[in-house]
């Protein structure tokens, strides 16, 4: 056969038409790629590792449902091992190379801090879990949505407790010598005295410091009624508690999350000195009265505590995991498209997100998820699958 | 206050004095300054810890083992990152050799033990948590055991003696026939044990923590260059002495201050007698 210049146009034209016209097609029946950014190794793995038993479950129920709108969700998980340097690279090889329709994560603010800018520019929808203020910015990242409290929220929960709950008025404030509890000291600090009430210490002190009987004496001379904490060091953590035994100084401890971790609770001497030690908590992870979670929370966790380990996790990390995959799949399923742009519009649009976590709601002016109502504080003493008592004082 | 800050500095003195006369056993027999030497702290700590705390060993037998186990590093030590570089000292390869090794070990026992702090258990029960607790005093004992230890080896026995005139010219102890090499090798084995029982003494102040080895090392330094290198009484009073001072000023300035009071201190006291407050200055040849 032989084939003209006419023939060979028309053919070309032929095939590009069909391409085109193939796309839509295949795209409304191509997975629904989610890229998962998670520091599943290394020294900051405990929260992604936790986050990742939450997106796994959430991924295989909406396969084994069917999908949605009849598409699978592929997980395109890449181990960042907490290294900023590591998580830019996966967050361009998703975005370029694997072609992801949105990301959730990195999970610790350093990382995110550093691909943040990255997703902004190719306008990759996003959801991640980190607490530091500037990672949310409606502005220079409209694609940016956050998950879980900020630090401003969580210094004014902190703050509100010690003073309007425990009515304290004197507080001693201590951070680590990183930069996390350098900066936390000063935030919470501020945190305090907008409350009318007094801090009367703000001091570091290094993770290793094997004593802290002259640290915690200068908090006790200065008359200090409370102590705030902000460190993740277990070690540090239960040598205050213990301390604080040793001086028969019974003053409440609150702060970090980490002073509710099992490593603390096997550092400490005795039992009771874990007790009057309260922690950040959140509404839909806290045990009442009754000793039940919130209905909906509670008969998730009914469900699924035969399936995934809670013992040794954080129940707040798997449940915002689901609910993570679960606000990217109805974006996609609402909208019936995978695009950019509609998906973060969907986001921009909730108002009262009904998650397991929290209630998300987001407008285009405001992407923090969480609402200072669902913060609390908890007993720091009191794990049980992963979620905590609800500390005394609230309703 | 003043109890609880005396109780903690010598408790911390105590633990630095014992890292110092480490570093020095092993530089008196090798003239090499091993990085190894807070890892063995941190074995000893670890070690117990595991000894007694997991497989629920009778204390002294957890100590024993301990001990055993530490004695069995320092000789690793002076095998494998001291004796193939002696030759070369003028390189300074031990920094390299002993600092590879000691990284070894802190990441062996990061992954086979726990990348977070472990509880040590109580040994005695004596104290009740305040200064009179046994987790400070018993630093402070297990440094008077090896002050007397030392001065009962090196002036009562001939091991000892030995161990001394290789420290003084080891070339003309092996011209008279001492074993040099087995010599070495055993002052590593009583290296490490000193630094066990350092570890296993401070266990419920330091806790059983891979990271440990580090600290141990940079403020273990302090006393042997305050004291005199080599000077074994000048580190056991610098090392108290450190200790005292570094609590003072953690009550004081508190903070990051802490070290840079701390340092300033060690600063100066360096400028007013570089060879060490208890150090003889060189003596050359003309």
């Amino acid at each position: 056969m032989r084939i003209t210049r006419r023939g060979f146009t028309l053919g070309a034209a032929s095939l590009a038409a069909s391409t085109t016209l193939a796309r839509p097609a295949l795209a409304q029946s191509e997975p629904i790629r989610v890229g998962w950014l998670a520091a599943l190794t290394g020294p900051s793995s405990a929260p992604a590792i936790g986050f990742d038993r939450g997106v796994h479950y959430a991924t295989d129920a909406i396969n084994a449902a069917g999908g949605v709108n009849g598409r699978q969700i592929e997980l395109v998980v890449r181990d960042t091992q907490g290294d900023p340097t590591k998580a830019v690279n996966a967050a361009q090889e998703m975005i370029s190379r694997a072609r992801v329709h949105a990301i959730w994560g990195p999970t610790n603010s350093g990382e995110s801090l550093a691909t943040t800018p990255i997703m902004a520019r190719a306008g990759v929808p996003n959801v991640h879990p980190c607490f530091v203020d500037a990672l949310i910015d409606t502005k220079r990242y409209p694609n940016a949505f956050r998950m879980a409290p900020s630090n401003t929220q969580i210094d004014n929960a902190v703050g509100d407790y010690g003073v309007k709950i425990l009515g304290k008025k004197k507080f001693a404030v201590i951070g680590d010598t990183t930069g996390y509890g350098t900066t936390t000291v000063k935030s919470s600090s501020a945190a305090f005295e907008a409350r009318d009430s007094e801090v009367v210490y703000a001091g570091t002190i290094e993770q290793t410091q094997p004593d802290v009987t002259s640290d915690m004496l200068r908090m006790k001379n200065a008359g200090a009624e409370a102590i705030a904490i902000w460190t993740v060091s277990p070690g540090l953590i239960s040598r205050i508690l213990n301390t604080r035994a040793n001086l028969d100084w019974d003053v409440p401890v609150i702060g970090h999350p980490a002073m509710g971790s099992g490593e603390v609770g096997r550092l400490v001497d005795k039992p009771e000195n874990w007790s009057n030690a309260y922690i950040l908590g959140f509404r839909n992870t806290s045990y009442g009265d009754d000793g039940k979670l919130p209905d909906h929370v509670q008969a998730f966790v009914d469900k699924i505590k035969s399936e995934i380990d809670l013992d040794d996790t954080t129940l707040w990390w798997i449940l915002d995991g689901v609910d993570s995959i679960n606000i990217i799949a109805d974006a996609v399923r609402e909208t019936g498209t995978t695009d950019p742009k509609d998906i973060i519009g969907y986001w921009n649009a909730q108002a009262d997100y009904p998650g397991l976590f929290a209630s998300y709601t987001f407008s285009p002016d405001q992407h923090n998820g969480l609402s200072p109502e669902d913060l609390v504080m908890s007993e720091a003493n009191s794990q049980k699958y992963g979620a905590y008592k609800l500390a005394p004082g609230y309703e | 206050m003043l109890p609880a800050i005396l109780a903690s500095g010598l408790a911390m003195g105590s633990i630095y004095a014992m890292m110092g006369v480490v570093y020095n056993v092993m530089f008196s027999a090798s003239r090499v300054m091993s990085f190894t030497t807070g890892q063995l702290g941190m074995l000893g700590g670890v070690l117990g810890a595991a000894f007694v705390g997991i497989l629920g060993l009778p204390a002294i037998v957890g100590l024993v083992l301990t001990l055993a186990c530490c004695a069995l590093v320092g000789i690793v030590t002076e095998v494998v990152a001291v004796r193939p570089v002696l030759d070369k000292l003028d390189q300074h390869l031990y920094v390299l050799s002993t600092l590879a090794l000691a990284l070894m070990i802190q990441q062996f026992v990061a992954i086979e033990w726990s990348t977070e702090p472990q509880p040590f258990p109580q040994l005695i029960g004596f104290g009740g948590g305040g200064p009179t607790d046994e987790k400070f005093w018993l630093p402070v004992l297990a440094c008077a055991v090896t002050v007397v230890g030392l001065e009962l080896l090196f002036r009562h026995t001939l091991v000892g003696r030995a161990f001394l005139a290789i420290s003084e010219d080891n070339y003309a102890a092996r011209a008279l026939g001492l074993p040099e090499r087995r010599l070495r090798m055993a002052s590593y084995a009583l290296a490490g044990m000193i630094g066990g029982l350092a570890g296993f003494a401070s266990g419920q102040l330091l806790l059983a923590f891979f990271a440990n080895g580090p600290y141990l090392n940079f403020y273990g330094f302090v006393p042997v260059a305050l004291g005199g290198l080599g000077n074994n009484r000048g580190a056991i009073i610098s090392g108290l002495l450190l200790g005292l001072v570094q609590q003072a000023a953690h009550f004081t300035f508190g903070g990051v201050f802490t070290s840079v009071a701390v340092f300033a201190v060690f600063i100066v006291a360096l400028l007013a007698a570089p060879q060490g407050l208890f150090g003889q200055p060189k003596q050359r040849r003309v």
